[in-house]
């Protein structure tokens, strides 16, 4: 019996190793394992044997069995891991070709400037104001301190609709339009567009500022440069950024500085104005009914362009406008 | 205000180098915009003497001459110069000399005659052309052998300053002495002495001012008999050059270089064409003025000129007249130097299309109490060089009318607020007395009294202003700003404009900065029905209307891409649009606005899906993205509307609130030519106020029951839009409905030629139960039965 049961898990042996179809698998358990299967006849065959030899010959069968069903199911893994593995090499695909929608566009580099700046002062509690930009003479001149006759006008290359009114030449007007509706102490910045009738090479007729006014009732002159200072340096991440403050004139600051910094940009480390900046002129503040005295401000006006210019190594301001994609890609 | 160094040093001489001095020019508030030497390089040049010219044996264009060099034997030169003739003084680079251009000057044999240097013309040695064909002539009793840059004092600068309306007192070398000796703490020497001149008498030139407050100051002085060929020495000539101004005749040269020197603009009339009295007077409307720079002005009654009985013959403080100028045939000048008030000349000169040297100081303010003295100097000047009689010089003041330094307090806690600094009295006393103030003390600090010539100091801010100059704002202590902390008010309502950009950036749009005027035929064409505000002095005529939309310059920008090879562009701007009903400046609205436009393909890597160029509905996805990000999207509903700038069929508004707040759609096929665009253009704009702000979050249980989902297919005419049927389904109140969403459109087989099928996908549920059959299918005959009778929908 041991010699019969050897011989049919032999010959199983043999014929599940030469198959290649699942389905195959199924007739050869039928063929062993079924009713009517050939270790289920030998089954059948106990009934002839003794007490003492039947656990035994029942025992030799069940592993028998057991050893054929093995056979079929090792057999079954690796004809189902064959076919997965078929099925995922027919899968594969290649990772090298790119994603889709995979753009990204880009902010323009006056706005990432402006987001800088604001940024920087948000920090420092400066609210955000605007303005219009089409503006009434009181507010763009008048209140400013700078009247009809005075030769500051001129400096200003006005753009004018009306006698009375213009395309803002600055942002300060936004000083006056937040004094007259906001009570102070104040701590503001205004960006936006100005505008000035010339253009060349180094000036377009529409550029970018941010003013910028505090009033508290000791601000002071040493304050304002140490602030301005500070700024440039977080500006352009340069604790060693040389920067200078010389005398100037605006009708609405008074002292009034402009400021320098030295730059590499056209290589020879010369020295490029940012900023107009200064103390609040006295009229001003009384233009708006705050008390000279108790109340004392400084204000600056930077150039957005001209910051960006410097932060990012654009050397034509002209670009800003040219709005070429290809000049607009480089400020992802 | 360009300036010779050499001259500016005579007056005041700091131990300081040119580049220190600019530097200090600087940072005393006097910019300097540029320092340029007045002559290139070059070396070994000396003054020769031509001794002898003879004719160049084998040339006939050259001549062979001996110059006396100051080295005891004369030298050989070959010379092919023209005017070379013996006796003249010329520039001579001897053996060894190099000229501009790394020029060396060798021996040398010219067609076999041995040469050992060279005769020079100006501009072969890096001078300005002075129109001579040839060698430059040296004056007879230029010394021989002494070096040409020293001669003609050719190692100067000029330094150029760039002044701010409020320092006109440094519109003058003296001026600038001044505040460099201010700053340098360097005395400053005035190198002339102005000795009473001996006179002929009264000025018997009648002069009569009718307008003493527009000109408080008149002085007038004849001069006759003088040498009516004298000529304007070199020195006066290369200062006058060095500051940009063109020597001319003798009168003219020393009024300019008064007016350099001193400050003080003059005026120079050939005596014997004046006619009658000389009046200082309004122009009448329409009188005619023919000025030195033939020009035929007609005049306006707000300017102030100079007449004699004949009429206009010069602009008060501006420019003087032709027909009484100076010429080479004058025989007798009368001098004018006046004092104008800055209100009377400003902006005068501009409305005659005129700026002069003498209009840009009369309009910034010129010290009130120099016309003496220039008067004074420029006599002496005259006479030095001329000789000729001088007659006693006639003032007419209105004294009240004059400027006259007031005393201005300062005190000393203001300083400290002011500055944020702290400074001894004795140290503020000594900056005023620097700057040549009257410095008397008070109870409350100092009564601070400036020189005539500083008419800019008004308030006390502006002595403090003078303080932090002197004192250096680069000296100024590090403080810091230590105002109350507050923290800002932060609005979360408000939506973050950088959110917003970064929608459209997310979808691969760049922002664009465009001009905020634009070319007013194509706006108009683009949007018959607005009105455009327009410049009255704008750049170019392209550029007069202010934009009523964003649409136009981001078209532009479109084809100025698309010029360059770039087929696929989405872009974005925001910014301020400009609307008035009719033009006016009283209705104008300045709206802020978010405008974009894309072209080319969908997508911008076409290896995976079918390529197709992008549609209206890519762009309304764009723009419902926006809508969304601020929840306004179920309030904005997009109606068709026809629009000029947009393809009639492919064109909507969008509606919130029963108000248009935006508009979307394809360019109308009409203007992608005159445009100079390519490909379907879609694009949007709306008012930024629509998504300006969001809502703030409110969170709800999430129901636990089941969702109930049914679809419904409505077959309706084919010109409906979904939005009614949706409109219809929607108006069956009920808080059940979670949504009712679109999933199948669909036209063709199996319906009427003018019908379609709008397949809706309805979803239910309720917040406190799970919903039974019946109720639900109530619900869908209700929606089936308003769907057929709001817009005869049948169910497919």
């Amino acid at each position: 019996m041991q010699q019969q049961l050897q011989d049919i898990i032999a010959k199983a042996e043999n014929s599940v190793s030469s198959i290649t179809e699942l389905s195959a698998l199924d007739e050869i358990r039928v063929q062993y394992l079924g009713k009517k299967g050939e270790l289920t006849a030998m089954m059948k065959m106990l009934g002839g044997l003794s007490a003492e030899e039947k656990p035994k010959a029942g025992q030799m069968i069940n592993d028998a069995k057991q050893a054929v069903q093995k056979l079929l199911s090792e057999k079954k893994t690796a004809l189902e891991t064959a076919v997965l593995a078929e099925k995922l090499a027919s899968e594969s695909i290649d990772v090298t070709l790119p994603g889709r929608n995979i753009e990204i566009g880009g902010l323009h580099p006056v706005t990432r400037t402006l987001r800088r700046i604001e940024n920087i002062f948000a920090k420092a509690g400066f609210d955000i104001e605007t303005g219009p930009e089409i503006e009434d003479d009181w507010h763009n001149f008048e209140a400013l301190n700078i009247p009809e006759t005075h030769p500051a006008r001129a400096m200003h290359d006005t753009f004018y609709f009306d006698a009375q009114t213009v395309l803002r030449t600055h942002t300060s007007g936004v000083q006056i339009r937040t004094m007259e509706n906001k009570p102070v102490p104040m701590r503001i910045i205004a960006p936006g567009r100005v505008y000035r009738c010339d253009s060349d090479q180094t000036h377009t007729p529409m550029f970018h500022q941010v003013e910028g006014l505090l009033v508290e009732e000791n601000a002071s002159f040493a304050q304002l440069r140490t602030l301005i200072i500070e700024f440039l340096r977080q500006f352009f991440e340069d604790e060693n950024l040389k920067v200078r403050f010389r005398p100037s004139y605006f009708p609405f600051t008074e002292p009034s500085a402009e400021v320098d910094i030295a730059t590499n940009l056209f290589g020879d480390g010369r020295w490029i104005e940012v900023l107009g900046c200064g103390m609040v002129h006295p009229k001003v503040l009384e233009n708006v009914n705050v008390d000279s005295e108790k109340y004392s401000g400084f204000a600056f006006g930077l150039g957005v362009e001209r910051l960006a210019m410097l932060r990012y190594g654009v050397t034509d301001l002209r670009q800003f406008f040219e709005n070429d994609i290809r000049f607009l890609q480089q400020f992802k | 205000m360009k300036v010779s160094e050499s001259w500016l040093r005579e007056w005041v001489n700091p131990k300081w180098d040119t580049q220190i001095l600019a530097e200090e020019l600087s940072l005393a508030g006097l910019e300097v915009d540029e320092v340029c030497s007045v002559a290139p390089e070059f070396s070994n040049v000396v003054i020769g003497h031509v001794l002898s010219v003879e004719k160049h044996p084998d040339a006939d264009k050259l001549n062979v001459t001996q110059v006396d060099v100051g080295d005891g034997e004369p030298v050989q030169i070959v010379c092919g110069a023209k005017n070379v003739v013996a006796g003249m003084k010329a520039c001579c680079a001897k053996v060894g000399a190099v000229l501009p251009g790394e020029f060396k000057i060798k021996k040398a044999k010219l067609r076999g005659v041995p040469s050992h240097g060279m005769l020079c013309g100006a501009t072969e040695i890096g001078l300005p052309d002075d129109g001579v064909d040839g060698l430059h002539m040296l004056p007879e009793d230029a010394p021989i052998g002494v070096d040409v840059r020293e001669y003609l004092s050719l190692n100067d600068v000029i330094i150029d300053v760039d002044l701010t309306p409020n320092r006109a007192d440094c519109l003058s070398v003296e001026g600038l002495a001044r505040d460099i000796a201010a700053i340098s703490g360097e005395p400053i020497k005035v190198p002339f002495e102005l000795e009473p001149i001996a006179t002929t008498g009264a000025c018997h030139q009648e002069i009569k001012v009718e307008e003493n407050t527009a000109c408080p100051k008149y002085l007038g002085c004849l001069v006759t008999g003088y040498d009516t060929g004298a000529q304007t020495p070199d020195w006066m000539k290369a200062r006058l050059e060095r500051s940009g101004i063109s020597p001319k005749s003798l009168t003219v040269d020393i009024t300019n270089y008064v007016l350099l020197e001193l400050g003080q603009p003059m005026h120079a009339f050939d005596a014997d064409k004046l006619q009658g009295v000389v009046q200082v007077r309004m122009a009448k409307d329409g009188e005619k003025l023919t000025t030195l720079d033939e020009k035929e002005l007609v005049l306006q009654n707000n300017t102030l000129v100079i007449a004699d009985d004949s009429g206009p013959i010069a602009l008060a403080g501006i420019m003087g007249g032709l027909s009484s100028a100076v010429s080479d045939a004058t025989q007798a000048i009368f001098f004018e130097c006046a004092h104008f008030a800055p209100l009377a000349i400003t902006g005068r000169a501009r409305q005659y299309g005129l700026h002069t040297d003498s209009s840009h100081r009369f309009e910034r303010g010129v010290d009130a109490f120099l016309p003496e003295r220039a008067m004074a100097r420029a006599l002496q000047l005259f006479t030095e060089i001329a000789g000729g009689q001088v007659s006693d010089v006639k003032a007419l003041v209105n004294e009240a009318a004059l400027h006259q330094p007031k005393a201005i307090q300062l005190r000393p806690e203001r300083v400290e607020k002011l500055l944020g600094v702290v400074l001894s009295n004795d140290e503020i006393e000594k900056i005023f007395q620097r700057l040549n103030f009257i410095v008397e003390t008070n109870d409350e600090g100092w009564l601070m009294t400036a020189p005539s010539y500083r008419f800019d100091m008004a308030i006390e801010a502006d002595l403090i202003e003078e303080i932090g100059r002197v004192y250096g704002y680069n000296n100024l202590p590090e403080v810091e700003v230590n105002a109350p902390m507050r923290l800002p008010k932060l609005e979360e309502q408000e939506q973050e404009m950088q959110l917003i950009r970064q929608v459209l950036v997310n979808k691969g749009y760049h922002e664009a900065v465009t001009y905020s005027f634009v070319e007013e035929n194509t706006q108009q064409k683009l949007f018959p029905e607005q009105k455009s505000i327009c410049l009255q002095n704008p750049i170019s005529d392209d550029m007069r209307a202010m934009r009523v939309s964003l649409l136009p310059g981001l078209l532009s920008t479109v084809a100025y891409n698309q010029n360059r090879q770039q087929s696929r562009l989405r872009l974005f701007e925001t910014g301020l649009v400009f609307l008035s009903e009719d033009a006016s400046i009283d209705r104008l609205q300045q709206i802020p606005m978010i405008g974009g436009v894309i072209v080319g393909s969908v997508s911008a890597t076409g290896w995976s899906e079918e390529d197709r160029p992008v549609d209206f509905y890519d762009m309304k996805g764009h723009v419902e993205s926006l809508l969304a990000l601020s929840h306004v999207a179920d309030k904005v509903r997009f109606e068709a509307k026809v629009l000029p700038i947009y393809h009639p069929g492919q064109s909507a508004v969008m509606v919130m609130d029963g108000e248009e707040i935006g508009s979307i759609g394809q360019l109308h096929p009409g203007h992608v030519k005159t445009l100079g665009v390519s490909g379907k253009v879609f694009m949007f704009e709306m008012r930024l106020d629509t998504i300006s702000t969001t809502r703030i979050p409110s969170a709800k249980a999430i129901s636990k029951f089941p969702i109930v989902q049914r679809d419904l297919a409505f077959v309706v005419e084919q010109s409906l839009p979904v939005q009614a049927v949706l409109d219809a389904l929607g108006e069956v109140s009920s808080e059940i409905v979670q949504s009712i969403e679109l999933f199948d459109l669909y036209q063709g087989a199996g319906l009427g030629e003018n019908q379609k099928s709008v397949a809706l996908t309805i979803k239910l549920q309720h917040q406190d139960r799970t919903l039974q059959d019946e109720e639900v299918d109530a619900l869908m005959q209700q929606m089936i039965e308003a769907a057929k009778h709001k817009v005869s929908a049948e169910l497919r």
